[in-house]
């Protein structure tokens, strides 16, 4: 893929991060500290960590098309680096009690879920394109027979 | 080599006929540049070689420099690169879908999502291969006449 593609993809993982990681933080927040109270500044912290969350995502980059073994142990290595950076913002943040490990199996979670749920869309956007492309191949097949 | 050209009457049938002193490897070239304009293409399989018709050929695959064409139940070796394949049969409906691979856009019976944003082409015969996202936009141009 050529890097422009990727940096475009990478811009749509981006907004979509932000939205799911600000859900995310909603739910979670709500369920174990439903009084607390922030700033405004708070409010660009799921950007910020969306934007965090974009640095493990270039380990699946590669100028070479990659074969799906390949690139199903880069999205591994990938999911385990996000954890990684989410366990770490977990950790030295003031505001997240990392000492009650509901908390910290909750926001493991909560980048599992966020990691399928992004592939997901992925997914039904490929497959969408895939149905035209039938429809397409259908009708190029019937006027060349 | 002196190349004659003869224009001939409808009612004379047409033939390339090639005056060489050897059987050479650029004489057999030649010849097997002519039949794949017709319509057949040169291979070779453990049977020998043969011709087989382009309508036949599912897909066309380069693997370390070898070039192989693959029926629904054959496959064999071709003296061309991809590139020249590529050229030759672009107008009998087939599209380079990766670096190394041609498919007969009507040997596909469908496409399919796959990993990371690529496609599947599962051909007649059931096999499956991939179709790099670098080709997908000419896939959707070809599909479409452009």
């Amino acid at each position: 893929m050529d890097l422009k593609r990727f940096l475009i993809n990478k811009l749509i993982l981006f907004f979509m991060l932000s939205t799911l990681i600000t859900v995310a933080v909603c739910l979670i927040g709500s369920a174990f500290d439903p009084d607390a109270q922030f700033g405004y500044k708070t409010m660009l912290a799921p950007i910020g960590y969306a934007a965090l969350c974009m640095l493990p995502t270039f380990v699946t980059y590669s100028k070479k098309e990659l074969s799906p073994k390949a690139l199903l142990i880069r999205k591994a290595i990938m999911f385990a680096l996000l954890e990684g950076v989410m366990m770490f913002i977990a950790f030295t943040s003031k505001v997240i009690d990392t000492s009650r490990i509901e908390v910290v199996l909750v926001i493991a979670g909560s980048i599992l879920a966020i990691f399928v749920l992004v592939n997901l869309f992925v997914w039904l956007k490929d497959s969408a394109e895939a149905k035209k492309l039938n429809r397409d191949l259908e009708k190029f097949q019937e006027l060349h027979r | 080599m002196n190349v004659h050209i003869e224009q001939i009457g409808k009612e004379s049938e047409e033939l390339v006929l090639i005056k060489c002193r050897e059987i050479t490897d650029e004489v057999r070239e030649i010849e097997s540049f002519v039949k794949s304009r017709q319509g057949s293409l040169t291979g070779v399989s453990e049977a020998g070689q043969c011709e087989i018709a382009v309508t036949d050929v599912c897909y066309i695959e380069s693997v370390e420099g070898k070039t192989f064409l693959y029926t629904s139940d054959s496959v064999y070796e071709t003296a061309y690169r991809i590139y020249e394949l590529e050229e030759m049969l672009k107008n009998k409906h087939f599209l380079r879908i990766s670096k190394p691979m041609l498919v007969n856009l009507m040997k596909i019976r469908s496409i399919q999502p796959a990993f990371n944003g690529r496609f599947t082409a599962q051909l007649g015969s059931g096999e499956k291969i991939i179709i790099s996202r670098n080709y997908v936009k000419a896939l959707k141009a070809a599909l479409k006449g452009e």
